[in-house]
């Protein structure tokens, strides 16, 4: 009897190219979906009338200037390995790295300076739209800590040298990612800043 | 080959499969299994309705403590409900249903060796597994179950000092649903993909089964509605744990003021009903598309109106996210706003009336063949009519005040989404159970579950609507206090008899279903002489679904009883597979 060996690698690397950016994009969809209903969440609670601003901290525009580098940097990444510059490519993944973890750092900071003010997350002195604004910037920097995942794993595939300029499939849905995560918290900022802070 | 090789085959082959046929069998075992359970608590609660406070020895053995002296305690009663709804709603009808038939039909009806990700598919399948695993620990822990109604609305979910269940279940409830989402969404993802990229050769999007449309447009909504359902459980799970306001605000308990401020319960009603309404599609159309593979295949013509089905799937699938204000008309609401839901609702009675139409008009001098799948289908588009026809009350606003929060409500959900989605789901499972398991179904026995089924379903949910009028409140644990409902207590022993007899009918499934699965005769490959693609897949199962090269596809799934200008059928028979190519003056169905 004879029967198909989905095992078989040009199967699974045929299949791995049509899906993966579908994947990815769908994936992004639904993170689109879960940032969308807690921005609502936050528009529907500024309804009731009882919201109060609280000062955005500097912090965060320095996160946001951050990430716009980095995203940056992994593109210029991605266009050093089409021309198979790896030495170029490896220093670019490396710097977006370096800066993905800064981005990390800055938002750490932002949350002290916010305690430090009196604005807390949980608890007794905290307001809905404190809660808010931890709850809404912790989340985006979880679905960052994916991003750096899969950007340490691109590093460590460049360094084995499995890329090049007709196989960089794996960098392409880690960039796209990335650059969602930008995007996402540059829409994030934006609206925290002209709503709750 | 050695012991240890046994035991990787069968774990790889049994347990931890990436094969789609596996996981669809998976995914059906599981869901039937907690159908069961869920099915088992209605049961149980409704002694409970039907003869208020008296003793039952079933109910002692099967609840214990719940239930002291074999009557169930009234805190234990909303437990009974909450879990019956939760497990009926997304483990039965969403997993059970979704997640066996998109498992099962997607690859072999488009023509794929197998999903976009195995690897994926089988993570969907055990968080999915695990979640089910954790809701049922949830009935053993301390305080028992949640107990806020399969909705959670705060502040009952959100206090854990709330109510008995609102301790440690509530948090596995919350636990366990977030599992849940991540499994359905991993699914999503996959069955969206692999339709959109592992079609064969000639699957356009006009020759696919309505099925495969039905499974596409569920996993869209799936994809688009679950997220904020899993945002607005991390709201409660903050509220809960973390000592945030987002649901909460000057709340009293004894006496004790709590430190929650600022927050509103109408927040999670919001965020909860954007899912909820797009989860009653999400149960609905997998079991409107089976219905149309089944009508035609069964009424040996082609289905009417092939375009306008699809059309009407994507204008329910969109206006179901417009729509979730019609919960809440009681809250509140802005009566300009409550009128914008109005008219949004009102509207999806023009796509569904379109699909009423299209099945009627298949079946309408078909020649029509009664299987047990058949009779289910016909099942479905009854109580797609009779519950619809509610619907239409409950989704004006001026009308709903008078029946909201009655078992009119109750009625009216249990037949258009409960009784349809499982109609469908039982249909599917007795048409492709031949390709589930490669026997056969008893027929007999099929038609007996069907008819005493549908008898005992609208036993049971038809004079609800009655209750509803005359203004009896759903979830209460009896009515006694309050002599305006005397009248109705025969109505509640009625129906607690007819739910008695549906639960025993289900058991008919049951074993027509275990015994065939391993006694059944054996199945031909196409033994209800189908058009579609899965019918051309040989009916042992092995990973990537055809020998060889996999089949081309040259036209629609729907040309039965086709005729020539000699009345005589084209190719002798009166169905032509897809894999059939187009004769010279033949046209493709899909395509006009």
């Amino acid at each position: 009897m004879t029967t198909i060996r989905l095992e078989n690698i040009s199967y699974k690397e045929e299949i791995r190219r049509k899906t993966s950016k579908p994947l990815i994009w769908i994936g992004i969809m639904s993170i689109v979906m879960f940032f969308g209903g807690l921005t609502s969440a936050v528009i529907v609670s500024q309804g009731s009338g009882e919201f109060l601003k609280i000062t955005m901290p500097f912090a965060f525009t320095v996160s946001t200037v951050i990430i716009v580098l980095s995203s940056v940097a992994f593109h210029f990444g991605l266009i050093s390995i089409k021309k198979g510059n790896y030495a170029i490519a490896k220093l670019s993944i490396a710097t977006t790295l370096v800066l993905g973890l800064l981005f990390v750092v800055s938002q750490y900071l932002g949350w002290v300076s916010l305690n430090e003010n009196g604005i807390y997350a949980a608890g007794k002195e905290s307001t809905q739209e404190s809660s808010f604004l931890y709850l809404i910037t912790g989340l985006h920097v979880l679905h960052l800590i994916g991003g750096l995942i899969s950007l340490i794993v691109v590093l460590v595939k460049i360094m084995k040298e499995r890329y090049n300029a007709e196989n960089v499939l794996g960098i392409q849905i880690s960039i796209t990612y990335w650059h969602f995560l930008g995007g996402l918290w540059i829409y994030l900022f934006f609206f925290l800043r002209y709503t709750i802070a | 080959m050695s012991t240890h090789h046994h035991a990787k085959d069968f774990l790889f082959t049994y347990v931890f499969s990436q094969d789609h046929k596996m996981i669809s069998k998976q995914f059906l075992v599981t869901g039937f299994l907690m159908g069961f359970l869920g099915l088992a608590m209605s049961t149980m609660f409704r002694l409970q309705l039907g003869w208020p406070g008296e003793s039952f020895e079933v109910i002692d053995m099967f609840l214990g403590s719940w239930a002291e002296g074999g009557v169930i305690t009234p805190d234990k009663y909303l437990a009974l409900v909450t879990m019956h709804g939760t497990i009926m709603v997304f483990f039965l009808l969403t997993a059970g249903l979704s997640g066996t038939f998109s498992n099962l039909l997607i690859p072999l009806q488009i023509g794929a060796r197998d999903m976009a990700s195995g690897f994926l598919n089988m993570l969907s399948y055990w968080f999915f597994f695990v979640s089910s695993v954790i809701m049922l620990i949830s009935l053993f822990v301390e305080g028992g179950s949640a107990s806020a109604g399969w909705t959670i609305y705060p502040p009952l979910s959100a206090l854990p000092q709330a109510i008995p269940g609102s301790g440690a279940g509530m948090t596995l409830w919350l636990v366990s649903m977030a599992v849940f989402i991540v499994s359905s969404l991993l699914g999503s993802l996959n069955y969206i993909v692999t339709i959109f990229n592992l079609r064969t050769k000639g699957m356009t999007f006009t020759r696919l089964p309505l099925t495969i449309w039905a499974f596409l447009l569920t996993a869209i909504i799936g994809v688009l509605s679950f997220p904020v359902l899993l945002a607005a459980a991390l709201l409660l799970i903050f509220d809960r744990s973390f000592g945030t306001s987002f649901y909460l605000s000057d709340i009293y308990i004894g006496g004790q003021v709590l430190e929650h401020s600022g927050g509103s319960p109408i927040l999670f009603e919001h965020l909860f009903w954007f899912l909820g309404h797009p989860e009653v599609y999400i149960v609905l159309l997998p079991a409107l598309g089976i219905t149309s593979e089944i009508v035609s295949t069964m009424t040996r013509k082609p289905i009417f109106g092939y375009r306008a089905m699809i059309g009407s799937m994507m204008a329910i699938a969109f206006l179901s996210f417009v729509v979730w204000g019609h919960h809440m008309f009681l809250t509140g609401m802005n009566p300009f706003l409550g009128s914008v839901f109005t008219f949004t609702t009102l509207l999806i009675a023009v796509p569904s009336a379109v699909k009423v139409f299209n099945y009627l008009t298949t079946l309408w001098k078909g020649n029509i063949i009664f299987t047990p799948a058949t009779l289910f289908s016909v099942g479905l588009v009854s109580t797609f009519i009779s519950g619809g026809v509610t619907g239409l009350i409950l989704g004006n606003s001026a009308l709903d005040i008078n029946v909201h929060d009655t078992y009119y409500v109750v009625g009216h959900f249990h037949i258009v989404m409960g009784l349809s989605a499982i109609f469908g789901m039982f249909a599917g499972v007795y048409h492709w159970f031949p390709k589930i398991f490669g026997r056969m179904m008893n027929n007999k026995l099929g038609i007996l579950h069907f008819w005493t089924t549908i008898i005992c379903a609208y036993g049971v949910f038809f004079p609800m609507h009655f209750l509803g009028f005359a203004g009896v409140p759903r979830r209460y644990y009896e009515n006694s206090a309050f002599p305006l409902f005397d009248d109705m207590v025969d109505i509640n022993t009625f129906i607690s008899m007819f739910a008695i007899v549906a639960f025993f009918a289900q058991l008919i499934f049951f074993f027509n279903f275990v015994y065939s699965a391993f006694r059944g005769p054996r199945a031909p490959m196409n033994p209800w002489r189908s058009n579609s693609l899965e019918w051309t897949a040989p009916v042992e199962h092995f990973h990537g679904n055809w020998y060889g090269e996999i089949p081309h596809v040259h036209r629609w799934p729907y040309d039965y009883s086709k005729l020539n200008a000699e009345g005589e059928y084209v190719y002798g028979e009166d169905f032509i597979p897809q894999t059939t190519p187009l004769g010279e003056d033949e046209k493709d169905g899909g395509e006009h």
